[in-house]
């Protein structure tokens, strides 16, 4: 009976814990006063701990936040100098093709630097929950239809058709839940891997399939495909298939684009055929 | 690491006609990881999960889970255990008919006399889109939503390991990703980690890690 009693007293000690919630009751000379001090010491130390860890995170997201902006400057410079200098170039008599040939080595790379930098600090943003993704019920075929013809302009500039297929979808409209702004981001980042890995006058499908539970969106392709061994590598952070060192990138796309679905609810599944092509499909979550 | 196995060997019979179903399987499991293990019937899967979920014994070998090693306990002990710890999910759903969807869910709980945490309860069952359902009685639910129950059952408990056996085998194939997708994302919200096992490539690929076994060794 008295003992049956002590295990409800530590039960309750350690329900208000998790609450977070306990305070000490009495002070006497029994033994539960005794643990109960000791407990309230050691939440006092695991608390400690807490707040330490929540500096450290605020710290890193003020360092993210310097990076991202004291590289802006010098980003800027960097372009408009290599503007300033391709013009005297073109002006200068004795300029070769040499030249040329630097200066555009030179804008291509402050370029790459200028993505990495800005896939770096919406990785870092995403990671430390800086920046939320916010999902919110949403017409899904209206989103696609947008980051579709916006990626077109894209595509064009390599003969590629990139193709909606709605027609099946006959004016239906499904809603998900999902961060409008973000996934923009993870579909366009899709769509665009799908143009770079794939050869001219290709097609590129994107369709919208309905389940029970989810909204998918495919993006189809007749690229090269991917190797079965790296499809579970692909989605890792600065994954770049051997095969690829040609096709510009930094290989954060696909990562990317998995943790913002992950924080709505929803997922990224592909499958390929080596020499096929690949088709990614995002799923969004019905809510 | 929350689950490990050790060097597990089962094999059956003697002599000539020994049969090494699980021939020295090695593997950890990190928590709230999504591991699949796949192979091709035969080849030894379905005797690994027996082995990981305390349902079977090993010739020889360890299987720890949570720090415990599960070979130490017996009986009643191993019951508890399993019951506590481990969170399954079968191709045939076995829910139990007479108890409604709600009930079903919280048997666990109210087998080991655990308060209910109603919260938690409560957004399981959201994530796993069966809010509708909880008054009804699983012969009336279709396969995709017996399954989803079954996951909710499986999570109840907030076990250290939930373990699939082809969970989606008895489904078809849309209904099946409807029901992985629902494995997935509720496994990440809630940090659980999940071993299932299939024979289905294409289904695997829904885990971060592949694990293949083939005549009852781990093929890389």
């Amino acid at each position: 009976m008295f003992e049956n009693k002590t295990i409800d007293r530590i039960e309750k000690m350690l329900d208000s814990a998790m609450e977070g919630t306990f305070t000490e009751n009495d002070y006497d000379e029994s033994k539960l006063s005794r643990l109960e001090s000791k407990w309230k010491k050691y939440l006092y130390s695991s608390q400690l701990a807490k707040n330490q860890l929540d500096e450290t995170k605020s710290n890193l997201e003020a360092l993210i936040a310097d990076i991202s902006h004291q590289t802006k400057t010098p980003m800027a410079n960097l372009k408009l100098y290599s503007e300033l200098l391709g013009e005297r170039i073109n002006n200068m008599p004795g300029a070769t093709e040499e030249d040329q040939k630097l200066l555009s080595q030179i804008r291509e790379q402050t370029e790459k630097l200028d993505f990495l930098i800005m896939s770096l600090t919406k990785m870092s943003r995403l990671e430390s929950n800086i920046i939320e993704v916010k999902p919110v019920r949403a017409e899904v075929d209206s989103f696609v239809k947008e980051v579709t013809d916006a990626m077109r302009f894209v595509a064009d500039k390599k003969g590629i058709s990139l193709r909606l297929n709605d027609s099946e979808r006959d004016g239906e409209a499904d809603n998900a839940v999902f961060d409008i702004k973000w996934t923009r981001e993870a579909l366009s980042n899709i769509i665009d891997n799908a143009i770079k890995y794939s050869s001219e006058k290709s097609t590129i499908k994107v369709s919208i399939i309905p389940y029970e539970m989810y909204v998918a969106i495919s993006v189809q392709d007749e690229g090269k495909g991917i190797e079965e061994t790296e499809i579970a590598k692909i989605f890792d952070r600065f994954y770049r298939s051997d095969e690829n060192y040609d096709v510009e990138g930094v290989g954060l796309g696909l990562y990317l684009a998995r943790e913002i679905l992950k924080r709505e609810n929803g997922y990224i599944k592909v499958k390929s055929d080596k020499g096929k092509g690949s088709e990614f499909i995002i799923y969004l979550w019905r809510g | 690491m929350i689950l490990q196995a050790k060097d597990l060997k089962k094999y059956y019979g003697e002599g000539e006609a020994q049969v090494k179903a699980l021939d020295g399987v090695s593997l950890s499991v990190e928590r709230g990881e999504f591991v699949s293990i796949v192979g091709t019937s035969g080849s030894g899967k379905s005797t690994l999960l027996h082995m990981l979920g305390g349902l079977d014994n090993p010739t020889s070998g360890k299987v720890i889970i949570d720090d415990k090693d599960i070979s130490e306990l017996k009986g009643d002990a191993l019951c508890i255990f399993r019951r506590r710890k481990i969170g399954f999910v079968f191709q045939s759903f076995n829910l139990v008919p007479s108890l409604k969807v709600y009930d079903n869910i919280v048997l666990p709980l109210e087998l080991d006399g655990s308060p209910i945490d109603k919260e938690y309860i409560d957004s399981v069952i959201v994530s796993l889109g069966i809010s509708g359902k909880l008054d009804a009685y699983p012969n009336k639910l279709s396969g995709g939503q017996q399954q989803r129950v079954a996951i909710a059952r499986a999570l109840a408990t907030k076990p250290a390991i939930l373990l699939a056996d082809e969970p989606t085998g008895n489904l078809d194939s849309k209904t099946s990703q409807d029901v992985l997708g629902l494995l997935k994302t509720t496994g990440a919200k809630f940090n659980q980690t999940i071993v299932m096992i299939t024979h289905n490539e294409e289904i695997a690929q829904m885990a971060d890690r592949i694990i293949r076994i083939e005549d009852g060794k781990i093929f890389d």
